[in-house]
């Protein structure tokens, strides 16, 4: 481990890439707490739904060469229908089963996506990621600090999207109904809300904005079929400092998660340190958020 | 012979049989077998924290990793003797266990499934790379333990090893078992039930949590640590928390809930991907394999492949001895 | 004669609810108390705070002497405070014998080595558990289901088997948390017979919620009065029947 004072000088520049990696934590948190919150099952495959979406984007627009806004396209309907298998074919009918047996089940799917797409595009090997907008970009005035153009695109649309997640929430029909199946599942079916309907919405839109995540963040980490399964661990970290309910601290967290990581590499140049800062912040959530007595297991009958 | 007497019979014909026929394998065979035995025992270690306590664990072999790592460095490193090494790295793995579970006591089951995967992954990317700890983790060399003698006797030839590691596991389900069937299981069990009536009955639960999780770790650990010295050679890669995902999920496909999992899980995950290969298909569909299966066998067959087995043996052999007239007042009663 | 229970100002607030307004009142060694009032009066409030499960705001719970404040659950039920719950919290998954065995397990010093070993010592005492529990459960007359697993039984037989359970505890205090609620009429004289029985033999002082008039009047030496989380009256069965206050306080409620 070398730590190094001159590490001041580079906080500017790691506040970007901090910014943004916390701009795709917060859209991945967002889509699972989205999950958790309507469906009660914290999906253990989030980061492999990614994953695996992300790898039909890098199919379509870098291997077969079509324009990565097509390909980003295919990833979110890749997600969306993952999310829709999920739920409808091992979900649905696990009703009633306690809820470790729903992780069960997210954990076995995390087995078959990681799997299948090693089959498929293979688990080593360099993968050339999905590049949405161009890697130039601009000086922010008054300082030298360079942003790109495709960091700024990541941060503004990941954290747009997350925010847009609370307006369907509050301003669609289908939030409304989302919010009441969140609320009390029984109540929301006596009220005539068809609730399979809307625990398997929730899936697919959790799932499409995971594969979103998945493609934007491509640009800025390994790109292969491990990374992007276990970036589930992040999104975990993000929802639990928004304690697994509330979307904008969420969001928040997701964005302190992501400067967490690299302001430390300032000052120490030793391998694995945005693990130590993501297994710190998670056990400091854990332990000051969730206490005893608190409701935090959301099983559903 | 009495029923017990007649189990017990057939359990002595099996365990002579699983020792006696390596005898005639090849030394690679006779490597997998040994392999097969160390997951068995890792598989115990899961049922000891599923089964018994309800806890599920996403880091298992990260305890062993524990185990391995501690034996490597200490005997590689150090010039430690193997029966020195080993307790120490059990003790270290049984530490760490008891440290993961302190966190356990106030989390849902939920929660603790996310921190066990972030104990794992911190093992894997931190812990264990290159450069953090170079002295327990070997760093860029890894550490490469000798095989010990046991006896004066070498136990390098694969199958000496196989059966230093067999009797290993034969003594830890001995234990096992006795615990489930004494007061342990008991209390485990009423833990599991009902914790508020645990407590009103004067059990310390969270005392009893935390030797649970000792235990499933040290297990875990001392399969680590056998392991290490199996292949010679100790690197994270082979402690990763996709194997951990895998042993969960073989292990719930078996059921967690019966002892008689391990060998079952064990036998699929070493012989498995054999099969796969013999057949023509790549090992490297075994996993996904194994998630497919265990999607159908949570929407299916809750309790278990092992515990189905179980059941559906006993129920035919109930039919059987009914319908032979051996015994009419089971006739009434086989469903 | 010192009371072994002493319930002394006791407070207890839920959020802006008081659940239990400075509460005092005393039990004595081998007498049966019984608490009662309308649902919502604090009586299950009150039996948490005396077993550790809540932790009171105000006051002092007193046991033989000493006071309880900060000793957890388990610690007070080895100091001898047993109790059964209304909603009944039977271990399911473990058979009847089991379940009045754990008491005994949780009281045994021998720690899992020796279990994992089968010492002998082990076998010994796994052996005095099992009889103390067929000996409690023929005292109960459910030896017969000692085999079943506890959530398969009939509620009637589970509420006597929660009774065993606290009883292998050898208690000196059993609060008994409306042991009659289900039984009909008939399960309910068989359970007062029961308590009287346990009086006798053991000696053990008890503290009793319950709705059934018939049972509290019958078993009770003395009675206290809860409403709104505040003690309006204690006294003599006959004394309490009459009491105008406790009255109003019943019919103020619902005619349930």
């Amino acid at each position: 481990m070398i730590a190094s004072l001159s590490g001041f000088s580079l906080l500017p520049s790691y506040t970007v890439i901090g910014l943004t990696l916390g701009g795709v934590y917060a859209l991945a948190a967002t889509g699972l707490v989205l999950i958790y919150r309507v469906s009660g099952v914290l999906n253990f495959a989030h980061g492999a739904v990614a994953m695996f979406s992300t790898f039909v984007a890098y199919q379509i627009s870098v291997v077969a060469g079509v324009p990565s806004i097509i390909g980003l396209a295919a990833a979110v309907a890749t997600g969306a229908a993952l999310g829709f298998a999920i739920e409808f074919l091992t979900i649905r009918p696990l009703t009633g089963r306690p809820p470790l047996t729903k992780v069960a089940v997210t954990i076995a799917w995390l087995l078959v996506l990681q799997t299948a797409a090693g089959l498929i595009w293979g688990s080593t090997g360099y993968h050339r990621p999905v590049q949405l907008v161009g890697s130039n970009g601009f000086t922010v005035p008054l300082t030298n600090v360079v942003v790109g153009y495709d960091q700024l695109t990541i941060f503004l649309v990941a954290v747009g999207l997350s925010l847009g997640t609370s307006a369907l929430l509050r301003w669609t029909s289908l939030g409304v109904q989302m919010r009441a199946v969140a609320d009390d599942p029984q109540a929301a079916r006596l009220w005539g809300i068809d609730v399979d309907r809307v625990s398997a919405a929730s899936w697919m839109i959790g799932s499409g904005m995971a594969a979103v995540a998945g493609v934007l963040i491509t640009p800025l980490l390994n790109f292969d079929t491990y990374s992007l399964t276990v970036l589930v661990i992040d999104a975990f970290t993000a929802a639990l400092i928004g304690r697994l309910t509330n979307l904008p601290l969420t969001v928040v967290g997701a964005i302190l998660l992501g400067l967490v990581q690299y302001y430390p590499k300032a000052f120490f140049s030793q391998a694995g340190l945005s693990e130590l800062s993501t297994f710190a912040l998670a056990i400091i959530t854990l332990a000051v958020v969730f206490r005893p007595g608190l409701a935090t297991s959301r099983g559903r009958a | 012979m009495s029923g017990a007497a007649r189990s017990r019979v057939g359990l002595a014909v099996v365990v002579a049989a699983v020792a006696l026929l390596p005898a005639l394998e090849s030394d690679f065979q006779r490597g997998l077998d040994s392999d097969a035995v160390i997951i068995a025992l890792l598989v115990l270690s899961v049922v000891v924290l599923t089964g018994f306590v309800g806890q599920i664990s996403f880091c298992q072999y990260s305890f062993a990793a524990i185990g391995a790592f501690t034996v490597g460095a200490l005997m590689d490193g150090h010039g430690w003797s193997f029966w020195l090494a080993l307790p120490v790295g059990v003790a270290a793995a049984v530490l760490t266990g008891v440290l993961v579970g302190i966190p356990a006591l106030r989390l849902s089951g939920l929660l603790l499934a996310v921190l066990t995967i972030a104990v794992a992954l911190f093992t894997d990317r931190f812990l264990l790379v290159t450069g953090t700890w170079d002295g327990f983790s070997g760093g860029a060399v890894p550490w490469h333990p000798e095989r010990p003698s046991l006896l004066g006797a070498p136990l390098t030839g694969s199958y000496a090893y196989y059966l230093f590691v067999l009797a290993i596991l034969c003594a830890a389900i001995l234990v096992v078992w006795n615990l489930r069937t004494g007061k342990t299981g008991r209390v485990l069990r009423a833990v599991r039930d009902s914790e508020l009536a645990a407590a009103t009955v004067g059990l310390d639960v969270t005392a009893w949590k935390l030797a649970a999780f000792g235990l499933s770790a040290g297990l875990a650990g001392l399969a680590g640590a056998l392991l290490a010295v199996r292949i010679g050679s100790v690197s994270p890669g082979s402690y990763d928390f996709l194997h951990s995902v895998q042993l969960t999920a073989l292990a719930t496909v078996m059921g967690v809930s019966t002892i008689a999992s391990a060998p079952a899980a064990a036998i699929g995950t070493v012989f498995g991907p054999e099969l796969l290969s013999g057949i023509s298909v790549s090992s490297t569909w075994f996993p996904l394999l194994i998630g497919g299966t265990l999607i159908v066998q949570l929407v299916l067959v809750p309790e278990g492949a092992v515990v189905r087995t179980r059941n559906d043996i006993a129920r035919l052999s109930r039919l059987l001895s009914a319908r032979r007239g051996r015994d009419p007042a089971v006739a009434g009663a086989s469903r | 004669m010192t009371a072994l229970l002493d319930i002394a100002g006791v407070s207890k607030r839920y959020g802006g609810v008081l659940a239990l307004d400075g509460v005092s009142f005393r039990v004595d060694r081998g007498r049966i108390k019984g608490l009662i009032g309308p649902n919502g009066a604090g009586k299950t409030s009150l039996f948490n705070c005396v077993c550790g499960v809540l932790r009171v705001d105000g006051g002092h719970i007193r046991y033989a002497g000493r006071d309880l404040h900060g000793l957890r659950p388990h610690r007070r039920a080895r100091m001898g405070i047993a109790r059964t719950f209304q909603t009944l919290e039977l271990f399911r998954e473990l058979t009847v014998l089991e379940n009045l065995m754990v008491p005994v397990d949780a009281r045994s010093p021998r720690g899992m080595l020796a279990d994992a070993l089968r010492l002998p010592r082990a076998r010994f005492e796994e052996h005095r558990a099992d009889e103390r529990a067929r000996a409690l459960l023929h005292f109960l007359g459910i030896a017969d289901v000692a085999g079943v697993r506890g959530g398969d039984l009939p509620i009637g037989i589970q509420r006597r088997v929660e009774l065993g359970r606290a009883l292998a505890l050898r208690p000196t205090l059993l609060l008994l948390d409306e042991p009659a609620a289900g039984l009909d009429s008939r399960e309910t004289a068989d359970l007062a017979g029961v308590l009287s029985r346990i009086r006798e033999r053991f000696g053990t002082t008890m503290l009793l919620v319950d709705h059934d008039m018939s049972l509290v009047m019958r078993v009770c030496d003395d009675i206290a009065v809860l409403d709104y989380g505040r003690l309006i009256a204690e006294g003599p069965p006959e004394r309490i029947r009459e009491d105008p206050t406790v009255v109003r306080a019943y019919l103020g409620e619902s005619a349930a």
